[in-house]
């Protein structure tokens, strides 16, 4: 059904469609770049020079590696709630609380009505999209993690947070499809921590995608996903990036329980690894899915962003994966 | 009825201002091998002691050290064990924050106190009584990885962080302690072992000396626990009201042969609280309450928070009960 959606939409992809999960590692000349920029050392414009050439370098690297929807790689982003959070009206920045260890971040404060400023990613996405002649996806951090990953300083309870970002980012959806983005990931990394909220994150789901025409892909890397796996079908998008690839769960009794109905995308590199994974590996890995669900419904990438390897990891696992998805393709007689 | 003002256990180690960053950057010091540890040791001293007076001028009745020596609320006791190990990262709970998991690779074996010395230090530094907070066997053993053969399972872990727990309960009696604070939050996702914590419990309560016992839980809806939670060998009960609706109606319906400690301050937001909806709650709870004294605290730790917002909420706390005596 999905093939059909993406066909209408004027994308032929192969068996085994291969993508990534958004961001890649900076390169050094970037990373130095932003540190500068933070203490005012150089202008916005010679940032977004380096932002750009980086970009241009991972459109290429992935076209060079094979992949077949690309993302710009969010070499201007730096955390995925606080990009949005800073454009957004109604955030104020918190001071410093602690994730880990020595480790601090100001968390977003949702100090009044979250509005949408105009185009976020816009700019970048059509940069990222005259570069190359295959699908980039855009990509966007969805509202229940924005607000999950906020404080709440305005709205009366999380519902009309989460409810109210939906609506913001709807408009940003909106001209993402206007500027002819046709597949669009929504992050959603704490859509599983109370599973209790469910129902309100896919009511936000509802608000962001209902009636445009674009293939929408939900991210959701940590999981307790047995407990909230049935519900998660209810979720308006149409492939589910979970990420199970490793899990222990028991897939196979979860699927049986409750038919898969939309696209899988796998998650079979494991991006907190700095090994480079086999092929072979990474074949074993596909394998284990197409034993839960026909290979029609199956999409191949990494487990999650992989901007905290470098850049030679990330190449170098992006290479094997496809190495090993051309064997499946060849021995299931498509390419 | 007396109604105690009580920190809830961990507290921003960090501010906004530059001398409030001394800690993070000594860290680093420390990491770097700048520092010696005895020299990172006296600016944590030095934290707590800054804390500890925070709490105190807010008007606290008992403070904490805001578990400024620990790396997290589950490593920190369970890594100073025998036959621990400690491994990756691991989201706790529904929070933004990670804990490190220890992994069971041995007998687990309690070496000697952990919490002693830091007791005495805090209680050193502080004008109001240190409440000591320690993580309970059966969250200790939810966040723990089973790798040696000598356990089976998860009851058999708990019984070996409870061996450990009722030494160190022992020992922190004997320096002192009047208050101890047990933190369970693990038992609200699974309230069917509820026995099992109660055991648990049961150990460590024989050898509190004259320490008093506070069971807290937290990250979750108490409400369908509070029945049983009314038989569990503890002096007081610790509830998070931001996350259950039927939680107040249920105090003051049924009421509590317990003390409580009301989690009514969110620790989880920087909005502030409204003292009228807290002192609804408590002129309705408190008169049902048989135990006595009761505390009025956070949800949970006030790390979750940015510095001064904790502080405030500190604050709240007591213009909360200021409010309540003047009502009478
Ligand atoms: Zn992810």
């Amino acid at each position: 059904m999905s093939r059909a959606k993406l066909k209408g939409l004027g994308i032929d992809l192969p068996t085994f469609p291969t993508s990534t999960v958004g961001s890649f590692p900076k390169p050094d000349y970037l990373v130095e770049a932003r540190a500068k920029f933070a203490k005012a050392k150089i202008e916005r414009k010679e940032l977004e020079e380096l932002e750009r050439r980086a970009t241009a370098f991972w459109i290429k690297t992935q076209e060079e590696i094979g992949l077949d929807v690309l993302v710009d790689g969010e070499m201007y982003r730096g955390d995925m709630v606080a990009y949005f959070s800073e454009l957004m009206p109604g955030f104020e920045q918190s001071g410093l609380v602690r994730s880990y260890g020595n480790r601090y971040y100001h968390k977003p404060i949702i100090v009044g009505e979250v509005q949408w400023p105009g185009p976020m990613t816009i700019g970048w996405w059509r940069y990222a999209q005259g570069l190359t002649k295959r699908p980039v996806k855009g990509m966007l951090t969805g509202p229940y993690t924005v607000m999950d990953w906020s404080f709440n300083e305005y709205y009366p309870d999380r519902r009309s947070a989460c409810l109210a970002l939906a609506r913001a980012i709807r408009r940003e959806v909106e001209v993402l499809v206007e500027a002819g983005a046709k597949i669009i990931q929504i992050d959603e990394p704490a859509l599983s921590v109370r599973p209790e909220e469910l129902p309100f994150a896919i009511e936000a789901m509802h608000l962001v995608t209902d009636g445009l025409p674009a293939y929408f892909i939900i991210h959701a890397c940590y999981g307790a996903f047995d407990a909230i796996y049935s519900q998660m079908l209810k979720l308006p998008v149409d492939n589910l990036d979970l990420a199970i690839s490793h899990s222990t769960l028991n897939l196979m009794e979860m699927f049986r329980r409750d038919p898969f109905t939309k696209d899988l995308s796998l998650g079979v590199l494991d991006v907190h690894s700095h090994e480079v994974e086999a092929p072979e590996t990474v074949r074993a890995r596909i394998e284990k899915g197409l034993k839960l669900l026909p290979k029609e419904l199956i999409w191949i990438d990494p487990d999650c962003g992989l901007k905290t390897r470098t850049v030679e990891e990330a190449r170098g696992k992006l290479v094997n994966m496809l190495a090993a998805v051309k064997v499946l393709r060849a021995e299931s007689g498509v390419n | 009825m007396e109604l105690l003002l009580a920190n809830h256990g961990s507290y921003p180690r960090i501010g906004d201002s530059p001398g409030q960053q001394r800690l993070r950057r000594a860290y680093a010091q420390h990491e770097r091998g700048e520092i010696t540890s005895k020299e990172f040791d006296a600016i944590q001293t030095s934290m707590i002691q800054e804390i500890v007076q925070e709490q105190a001028e807010a008007g606290l009745d008992l403070v904490t050290d805001g578990q400024i020596r620990w790396y997290d609320p589950i490593s920190h006791f369970a890594g100073r064990l025998d036959g621990i190990k400690i491994n990756g990262l691991l989201r706790f709970f529904d929070t933004n924050f990670y804990i490190r998991q220890p992994v069971v690779a041995d007998q687990v074996l309690w070496k000697g106190p952990v919490l002693v010395e830091e007791y005495r230090s805090a209680q050193a530094v502080s004008p109001k009584p240190v409440k000591v907070v320690v993580t309970g066997p059966y969250t200790l053993a939810r966040f723990s990885i089973l790798e040696s053969s000598r356990y089976r399972d998860l009851p058999e872990i708990v019984a070996a962080y409870t061996d450990a727990l009722t030494k160190e309960v022992e020992a922190l009696a004997a320096a002192g302690a009047t208050l101890i604070q047990i933190d369970e939050p693990s038992i609200l996702q699974h309230p069917g072992d509820a026995g099992l914590v109660k055991a648990a419990l049961s150990r460590i309560a024989s050898r509190k000396g004259r320490a008093r016992l506070l069971l807290a839980t937290y990250f979750g809806d108490a409400a369908p626990l509070y029945e049983s939670l009314q038989a569990f060998p503890v002096d007081a009960l610790g509830f998070d009201f931001t996350y259950s609706r039927d939680l107040a109606d249920l105090i003051a319906r049924r009421g509590s042969d317990k003390a409580i400690a009301f989690g009514l301050i969110d620790g989880r937001n920087t909005r502030m609280d409204r003292t009228e909806e807290i002192l609804l709650i408590l002129q309705r709870a408190l008169p049902k309450v048989k135990g006595s004294p009761s505390y009025l605290t956070s949800s949970c730790g006030l790390e979750y928070l940015p510095r001064d917002k904790a502080q405030l909420k500190l604050k709240r706390m007591a213009a909360v009960r200021a409010e309540l005596a003047g009502r009478g």
